[in-house]
């Protein structure tokens, strides 16, 4: 919570924690883990993963008892002060340090309903008791709804009470930290554990015990340089207050701050509340501006596109194209006597394995067979890896850089299938070759009336001489002008049928040229289409898993 | 109430100590100067686990020389320092008043309250004191203070002469400069008075600094204040068992009850009398006081061993990190020096661009022109010139060019990257990294284009030289030249794996064979084979050139924190010669 909204809280005179939007908040968190856990190391989770486990059992339990551990160094009389609110010796005190080893625990009001909470917490059967007799009358009634742990310590040689202690103090919804005249300075107190609270202010209280070793005067200096403590620790404005074991009237303040708190029922919200300002403020590191789900510019899947066009040998297909298509066009419009012996030389699309029919739709399911496009050289794979990191790096550009390595995975996790899609891409497109113009026909009918008619001629001519040499009476051939028709027609259809064939030449090569370019246009769109699917849709993936957890967190830091 | 008394002194010190001052003393103290300089000289610059520890202990030992051993050693017969320690609040202050009966150390209600040390001591020793030999670092002065960087000195009749009490800060406080401060103190002590009460004798801090104490072989003595009454015995004995368990069993135990304390602030002068008694003893007695000084020297002394292992084992572990760290570096970039050797090698270069740019300069006949006559250079001149489009010789140059430099990038950016993971994999290698290294040097695309352009220009001069004298190639001049170079340039990409597999065949085969007819058919096969192989050997080392600068990206790092080889050797071998000399001197009479 900023000072801003503090003192706004403060002034709405309203500090409570509505347990709807705590709920809504840790259902956020929940989220937020969802969409990371694939993407963000696991050690930048691992409170986040704690707390949400933690919250759901908490608010899953009684939220009519207040947990309040009293936590302390050794010998600073936890168990005294223990004993002394229940007023009953429940837990040993000794002048041997330690003393207490394992949490006791004390029930205000019936036991049986604290008890699955106190299961959960961990405090052994036998070391829970309850204060609630009919001798209290209503003296006690105050504080039903306390559940009041004695902690062992954390600061003696026995490293095992602090272990257990360090437990206990993530699951209690309160903490009355007790301290004394001898070890209020410890750097142990200050440094490891009230500083870890300063989210916590608001479920902290602190106790200077043995106040009556002190005189009056030196109790206020002490306290006074204790608040200082506290203020550098972070817990600026949480009480402090004097109190002694062995003077019963000592007591007051803090039982009527307990009271307080019981009548509340609201520490174990505040807890996990400050807990998820921790939690969030430690996750602000891996949210930072908001990265559009096209954060992968035209550029850069451009650029992707032509490495994977050239390790996918576009360029060699459209060459291949624009050669079928002069090779066709020869073999349907060129001089019907060479045609012949354009068939018998390979096609270059059929060469490369490489279908020249359409796709047929309803079998779009077939395997595709293999192309046998050559293998892409080293520097073309070197070219998609390049290109490949230039994406991923275009993504994580303007985000956080923990995202780094997921969108790196990412732009890569189907690096290994590329090769195969790439050549069913290729092998699948429609190269435009299927249909063969209208003009070829026409110009191979008119081919082929041209040599009939020079056949015709030459026929006719041989038919003249057969009847000359035979000595039968000779034709009268018909002339145009000087040339005798059979003549003009022999020498007049090769002529024209060569000339045609000739002239046709550019204009095929032009649409050999055209067909190449269509073709690889359509490769490319393709290949396109491979980049988008195999490189760019995984690393979007990751930015729409950013853009959701960057909603959640926001939904997280709402207070 | 003392558990111990005065004569369980004789338990603690080495028996009947010698008194002369040991001949070889003067070499202990040679050994020490050269052990502390090589000490200093030593730095941990990596991020290791080892070294935050070593750089610690590295720090206080230089201190406890310049503090104690050097020049404690010089005068062994100076007054014997008597440091009082321990947790704050423990009341040591009040210890040190009562003891010399006068509040010379301010005691408080505030944690922690003393700041600066006070050294209180017997006016005809302070002259000894107030000259600044021990802990030299502390300025002196004679008003209470609460610079820590102060020694606040005071003359108390009471206290006999050759005895000097330290009150020194705590050990346990928010302070960290007390904590500091008080562990150098503790280093000069001649003997320790450790003080702790009832609410703290089992507190944990306490008792790591009482271990150190006991490897030191420091004399130490217990003080255990503020003891309820009724619990003495429990708490005394409790105490007891734990130093036993510690192997401190012998260091005497001095039980002080919770007392109200008098008017000025001292304990009651019947309590603290055993205490007084004990030192006012031992003030009394120059050979005990003389045993005590020589076995904390001589604990102290025997301690540096150990300790020097540590740092010299922890220098070791920063060279053999900047090593490991190195071999990673290399490992990336042999692999990537290896896949552009194989990249150049199987001929695969020739199938993409490269060949459709060979086929068009062969199937134009450009090839062949440029090494027949000034004609056909004339003419493909007139030719690019009108069409605008460039000869063919030049486009299979550029791709050439660019395949090369595609190649070269990405083998240098997997070579990064790769480096850059087994970098962060290390304790040493995040801490050197920084996010640029990942990606090859911005600059990389230029250099390596011009690392091509110059090996391109590298083979033509190599033509030019090697068949000047050829008919063919000198009557084309300039422009065979051009022609050879290229075909030579294609035939090392081609001569090892010479006939390309499966597919490619149809492709590929006829043009390597062409560029290698081509070639024979000018200079005689033995010539195109050492042409080919000199070229490629040329390109390969000026990549390696350009590798070599990429990976030094990495290794300069290493390199600039500047770790000798076996910095581990010259600690070893200075800590082997205090430890012979200590053995010669024989402080404490029995060479160990
Ligand atoms: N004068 C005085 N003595 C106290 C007070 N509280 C505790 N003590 C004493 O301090 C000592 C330690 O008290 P405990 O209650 O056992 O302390 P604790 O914090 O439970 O200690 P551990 O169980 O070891 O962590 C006992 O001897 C108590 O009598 C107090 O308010 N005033
Ligand atoms: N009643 C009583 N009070 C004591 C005794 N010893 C110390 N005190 C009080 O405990 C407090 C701390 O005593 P100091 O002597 O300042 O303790 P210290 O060990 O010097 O503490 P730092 O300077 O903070 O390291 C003072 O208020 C003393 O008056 C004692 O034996 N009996
Ligand atoms: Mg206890
Ligand atoms: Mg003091």
């Amino acid at each position: 919570m900023s000072l801003v909204d503090r003192v706004k809280h403060a002034l709405a005179g309203d500090d409570r924690v509505d347990a709807e939007q705590l709920v809504a908040r840790l259902d956020a968190l929940q989220r937020f883990l969802r969409v990371t856990d694939p993407y963000l190391p696991d050690n930048d989770l691992v409170a986040a993963h704690t707390l949400v486990e933690r919250a759901g059992s908490r608010l899953a339990l009684s939220q009519d008892h207040t947990v309040v551990a009293l936590a302390g160094s050794t010998g600073s009389g936890k168990s005294s002060l223990f004993n002394a609110l229940a007023r009953l010796k429940l837990s040993p005190v000794g002048v041997r340090r330690p003393t207490t080893g394992v949490a006791h625990a004390c029930v205000w009001g019936p036991l049986e309903p604290a008890n699955r909470l106190l299961d959960w917490i961990g405090v052994l059967p036998r070391q829970r008791f309850i204060r609630e007799s009919a001798l209290d009358g209503d003296d006690e009634a105050a504080l039903r709804g306390l559940v009041l742990l004695d902690l062992p310590d954390f600061d003696s040689v026995e490293r095992g009470h602090r272990l257990e202690v360090d437990r206990l103090l993530g699951l209690v919804d309160q903490v009355v930290w007790v301290v004394d005249p001898q070890k209020y300075g410890d750097r142990v107190l200050h440094n490891a554990y009230l500083r870890q609270f300063k989210q916590h202010s608001d479920i902290t209280i602190v106790v200077l015990n043995q106040a009556d070793r002190l005189s009056p005067s030196d109790t206020d200096i002490v306290l006074t340089d204790l608040k200082r403590l506290l203020e550098e620790d972070g817990l600026t404005g949480v009480p402090a207050l004097a109190t002694s074991a062995k003077q019963p009237g000592m007591l007051n303040e803090l039982r009527e701050a307990l009271e307080k708190t019981v009548a509340e029922r609201q520490a174990a919200l505040r807890r996990l509340s400050g807990d998820l300002d921790v939690v969030a403020e430690q996750l602000a590191t891996t949210i930072g501006p908001p990265a559009a789900e096209d954060e992968v510019d035209r550029a850069t899947v451009r650029q992707l596109s032509d490495a994977l066009a050239a390790s996918a040998g576009v360029p060699a297909v459209a060459a291949a194209t624009a050669g079928a298509y002069r090779h066709r066009a020869i073999a349907s419009t060129g001089w019907p006597l060479v045609r012949g012996m354009r068939k018998l030389r390979p096609d270059p699309l059929k060469r490369l394995h490489l279908s020249t029919d359409k796709p047929d739709a309803a079998l779009e399911a077939e395997p595709v067979a293999r192309t046998s496009l050559p293998e892409p050289d080293a520097a073309q794979k070197s070219a998609v890896g390049l290109s490949v990191r230039a994406v991923a790096a275009r993504a994580a550009a303007p985000i956080p850089p923990v995202w780094a390595p997921a969108l790196n995975t990412a732009s890569r996790s189907r690096l290994g299938d590329l090769p195969d899609a790439l050549d069913r891409a290729v092998a699948k497109t429609d190269l435009g070759m299927s249909r063969k113009p209208l003009w070829w026909g026409v110009v191979g009918l008119l081919q082929w009336v041209l040599t009939l008619t020079a056949v015709a001629g030459l026929g006719w001519l041989i038919a003249g001489y057969a009847v000359r040499v035979l000595g039968l009476p000779a034709f009268d051939n018909p002339k145009v002008g000087e040339v005798p028709l059979p003549t003009l027609l022999l020498l007049g259809g090769l002529l024209v049928g060569a000339l045609l064939a000739l002239l046709l030449r550019p204009i095929v090569n032009y649409g050999a040229r055209r067909a190449g370019r269509r073709a690889e246009q359509r490769l490319r769109g393709a290949v396109t289409e491979v980049a988008r699917e195999y490189v760019v849709a995984p690393v979007r993936e990751v930015l729409n898993g950013y853009a959701q957890a960057r909603e959640a967190l926001t939904v997280v830091r709402s207070e | 109430m003392a558990r111990s008394r005065p004569q369980d002194l004789a338990a603690v010190l080495a028996p009947d100590p010698p008194v002369e001052p040991p001949p070889a003393v003067g070499d202990l103290a040679q050994a020490l100067s050269r052990l502390r300089a090589t000490i200093g000289g030593t730095t941990y610059p990596l991020v290791m686990p080892s070294a935050e520890e070593a750089k610690r202990i590295g720090a206080a030992l230089v201190a406890q020389l310049d503090d104690y051993l050097l020049p404690r050693l010089a005068r062994l017969d100076a007054p014997l320092l008597v440091v009082v320690g321990g947790s704050t609040g423990a009341g040591k202050s009040t210890l040190v008043n009562s003891l010399v009966r006068a509040p010379v150390t301010k005691a408080g209600v505030l944690r922690p309250t003393t700041r600066s040390p006070v050294l209180v001591s017997h006016p005809s020793d302070s002259s000894w004191f107030r000259n600044g030999q021990l802990l030299p670092g502390l300025t002196r002065t004679a008003e209470s203070s609460t610079d820590p960087k102060t020694l606040q000195l005071v003359s108390a009749p009471a206290l006999g002469p050759g005895l000097a009490f330290l009150d020194a800060p705590d050990i346990d406080s928010v302070v960290d400069r007390n904590r500091q401060l008080a562990a150098q103190l503790l280093a000069a002590a001649d003997l320790w008075l450790f003080v702790t009460t009832a609410a703290r004798y089992a507190d944990a801090v306490p008792w790591e600094l009482l271990t150190t104490a006991r490897l030191r072989g420091t004399v130490i003595a217990l003080v255990l204040d503020r003891v309820p009454a009724d619990a003495a015995g429990e708490i005394s004995a409790h105490l007891a068992e734990m130093l036993t368990a510690r192997d401190m069993g012998g260091a005497p135990i001095f039980v002080l009850p919770e007392s109200v304390l008098e008017g000025n602030g001292l304990l009651p002068e019947d309590v603290t009398r055993p205490l007084h008694d004990w030192f006012a003893q031992l003030a009394a007695d120059s050979n005990a006081r003389a045993a005590v000084v020589k076995q904390t020297l001589d604990g102290a002394l025997a301690a540096l061993g150990p300790a020097v292992a540590g740092l010299a084992e922890a220098a070791d572990e920063q060279a053999t990190a900047a090593k490991a760290l190195d071999e990673r570096v290399t490992a990336a970039y042999r692999t990537a020096r290896r896949s552009m050797e194989n990249g150049l090698q199987d001929g695969r270069l020739m199938r993409g661009e490269v060949l459709a740019r060979w086929q068009e300069f062969v199937g134009t006949g450009e090839l062949l022109r440029t090494l027949e006559s000034r004609v056909g250079q004339l003419r493909d001149k007139i030719v690019s010139a009108v069409t605008g489009r460039p000869a063919p010789g030049r486009n299979l140059q550029a791709a050439l060019e660019s395949q090369l430099a595609t190649l070269l990038r990405g083998v240098a950016a997997d070579a990064a990257e790769q480096a850059y993971a087994a970098w962060q994999a290390h304790p040493a290698g995040t801490a050197l990294l920084e996010p640029g290294l990942q990606k090859p040097s911005p600059d990389l695309p230029q250099r390596a284009e011009r690392v091509i352009r110059d090996w391109q220009q590298y083979v033509l001069d190599l033509v030019r030289s090697e068949a000047g004298d050829k008919r063919v190639v000198a009557r084309g001049a300039a422009y065979a030249v051009n022609g050879v170079g290229l075909t030579v340039m294609i035939a090392v990409f081609t001569s090892t794996a010479f006939i390309p597999t499966g597919a490619e065949v149809a492709v590929g085969a006829g043009t390597t064979v062409a560029a290698q007819k081509v070639l024979e058919a000018i200079f005689g096969d033995q010539a195109v084979r050492s042409l080919a192989t000199r070229a490629r050997t040329e390109l390969i080392k000026r990549v390696n050139v350009l590798l070599d600068a990429e990976a030094a990206r990495f290794t300069d790092r290493t390199a600039a924190v500047g770790l000798e080889l076996q910095p581990g050797a010259a600690l070893r071998q200075a800590a082997v010669e205090v430890e012979r000399s200590r053995e010669e001197v024989a402080l404490t009479g029995t060479p160990s």
